[in-house]
């Protein structure tokens, strides 16, 4: 459960970082996520999962695909996530933690 | 504006057997409901999930009413509907068969309390429902909007399913 | 519509009111879906919301019920066949052909009173599950497999999500691992077989099960909420994992915060 201290870490990204829990897993939401130079949109609202789901010890969703430099898989379409749907590509192995630094690990495969 | 009320068989049974009991003075019991909300094509759900059963000692012994709560009810439920975010909706039992109805107190008392609920939760709407034996119905006082919509249906899920009331 | 329903009158009194103004959602068309569609409208349902994002094919007409060979030379939107299939019984039934994917139509999906999951995948199931759960809506899957080998073998299932009740995790039927398993695969995961008479009996199943679920017509056993299908010995069984957690309590959908839209606004 991340700490208000840390949600706010997130402000500068995305003004508003709240947590959600959902059937036992930790969701933070960052409306209008500001992404990397480059991607397309620029901002987007984006879901941070800090939780292990789907094979993956956290995940970043995104409203919608993102364009970017790089070749992604976007191998989650379309979940359904406190009741939006959201869109995600593969990127593993990031292990859970403050979320600041988790939010920094995804945004890599951005860059 | 449609509103329908879902509530699970097991709590609408627990629910049911609280109000059955009987009380040194009042003549009938109340409770409230804790509630979320979610918006479907067809309106509004209502979808119910905690049980606030009032003690013995909550009552007000009024003659002029079959059931009269003091504020230590009124506190309990809008602190559960600030904790958790939550609409609330009063209950009470009309115990006979068939569609029952709010009496003129009923609403006229309804009238008075629920909005009061919006002094915590003033975006949520809160009601209030009365079953019977094997039916219900409901108001539901929606933020901004002064008279009381009548909720169009009430559904217990569960084996089986059991459609209390209004239009299906 | 005088006398359709007749043979059914067992039922109940008012059966024939109580299923005509029932909504039912059925997410896939596919081989189980198209059967459920098929069954519910002779039944006498009245009202369907189909989802289903694909078209009729030649891969997919082997089992698709109601789907002709014109339909999958014009490739057909499941959902439209589905549709022609409840009005050519009852040309009054109300019908929302949804012809996308379940996610994209929440309002649609939550004013069912009863949903009949018919896909792919448990990370689909357990999706849909969550939404269910969410608007408090029973959920009835059904799915069934031809498992690869020398010989090959046939099995399905049908569950029931009852709100308050045991879920999906609480019996097994969706696991931890299944779902890391299907989200660690890349891309689509290919065609698997499939075939028309399996389909077609878990499909008659799940309604049996709908059926007792509104207008019972015997004691309802406990049973019937997770039944397992063994395609090869042709037997329908209770599945023994339903008996041993039937009587406990579900922890994964008990919270306040897993009921109704987290971001509600009046």
């Amino acid at each position: 459960m991340p700490t208000e201290g840390e949600l706010r870490e997130l402000d500068p990204l995305s003004g508003g970082a709240k947590e959600y829990v959902e059937f036992g897993l930790t969701y933070i939401l960052l409306p209008e996520l500001r992404l990397p130079n480059g991607c397309s949109p620029a901002a987007v609202d984006a879901l941070l999962c800090l939780s292990q789901r789907d094979g993956y010890p956290t995940r970043l969703f995104f409203a919608q695909p993102i364009a970017s430099k790089n070749g992604l898989n976007w191998n989650a379409q379309n979940v359904a996530i406190l009741q939006r749907t959201w869109f995600a590509y593969s990127w593993n192995y990031v292990a859970s933690g403050r979320p600041i630094e988790v939010l920094a690990q995804h945004l890599k495969a951005l860059r | 504006m449609n509103v329908h009320f879902k509530l699970t068989v097991a709590l609408l049974d627990g629910i049911v057997a609280d109000l059955r009991r009987p009380h040194p003075f009042a003549a009938e019991r109340a409770g409230f409901i804790g509630c979320k909300l979610t918006k479907c094509s067809t309106g509004t759900l209502v979808l119910a999930h905690t049980y606030i059963s009032l003690p013995d000692d909550w009552y007000v012994d009024d003659e002029r009413f079959g059931c009269v709560f003091n504020s230590q009810a009124m506190r309990a439920a809008m602190q559960f509907a600030l904790t958790n975010d939550a609409s609330i909706f009063h209950v009470h039992l009309h115990d006979h068969s068939g569609l029952p109805w709010f009496s003129r107190p009923d609403i006229r008392e309804s009238a008075q309390y629920i909005p009061d609920f919006w002094n915590v939760k003033p975006m949520l709407p809160h009601g209030t429902l009365v079953l019977s034996a094997d039916a219900a119905a409901g108001l539901c006082w929606y933020p901004e909007i002064k008279k009381p919509i009548r909720i169009s249906r009430i559904t217990a899920v569960g084996f089986p399913m059991r459609f209390l009331g209004g239009n299906r | 519509m005088k006398d359709v329903h007749v043979r059914q009158s067992f039922l109940g009194e008012h059966s024939d009111e109580l299923l005509a103004s029932v909504r039912i959602g059925v997410v896939g068309l596919g081989g189980g879906g198209s059967h459920i569609a098929q069954q519910s409208a002779y039944l006498g349902i009245g009202r369907f919301a189909f989802f289903d994002p694909d078209f009729t094919d030649f891969p997919n007409l082997n089992r698709t019920v109601g789907a002709t060979l014109a339909d999958a030379n014009a490739k057909t939107p499941k959902v439209a066949v589905a549709e022609r299939v409840v009005k050519s019984v009852n040309p009054n039934a109300e019908v929302w052909a949804i012809q996308t994917e379940w996610q994209k139509d929440f309002d649609s999906l939550r004013a069912c009173d009863v949903v009949f999951g018919c896909l792919d995948g448990f990370s689909q199931r357990a999706q849909l599950e969550e939404s269910c759960r969410r608007a408090m809506t029973p959920l009835i899957d059904i799915g069934m497999d031809v498992h690869k080998g020398d010989p090959y073998s046939i099995s399905g299932q049908v569950v029931v999500s009852m709100p308050g009740l045991p879920c999906f995790r609480c019996v097994g039927f969706v696991r931890a691992k299944d779902l890391d398993e299907e989200g660690r695969r890349y891309g689509v995961a290919g065609g698997n077989p499939q075939v028309v008479w399996s389909n077609g009996v878990l499909a008659s199943t799940a309604i049996g099960v709908f059926v007792q679920m509104l207008a019972p017509w015997c004691s309802i056993r406990n049973g019937s909420r997770f039944i397992g299908y063994d395609g090869d010995a042709f037997t329908l069984e209770h599945d023994a994992r339903l008996t041993v957690v039937s009587q406990v309590r579900c922890e994964h959908f008990s919270s306040i915060t897993d009921l109704g839209d987290p971001f509600w606004k009046a």
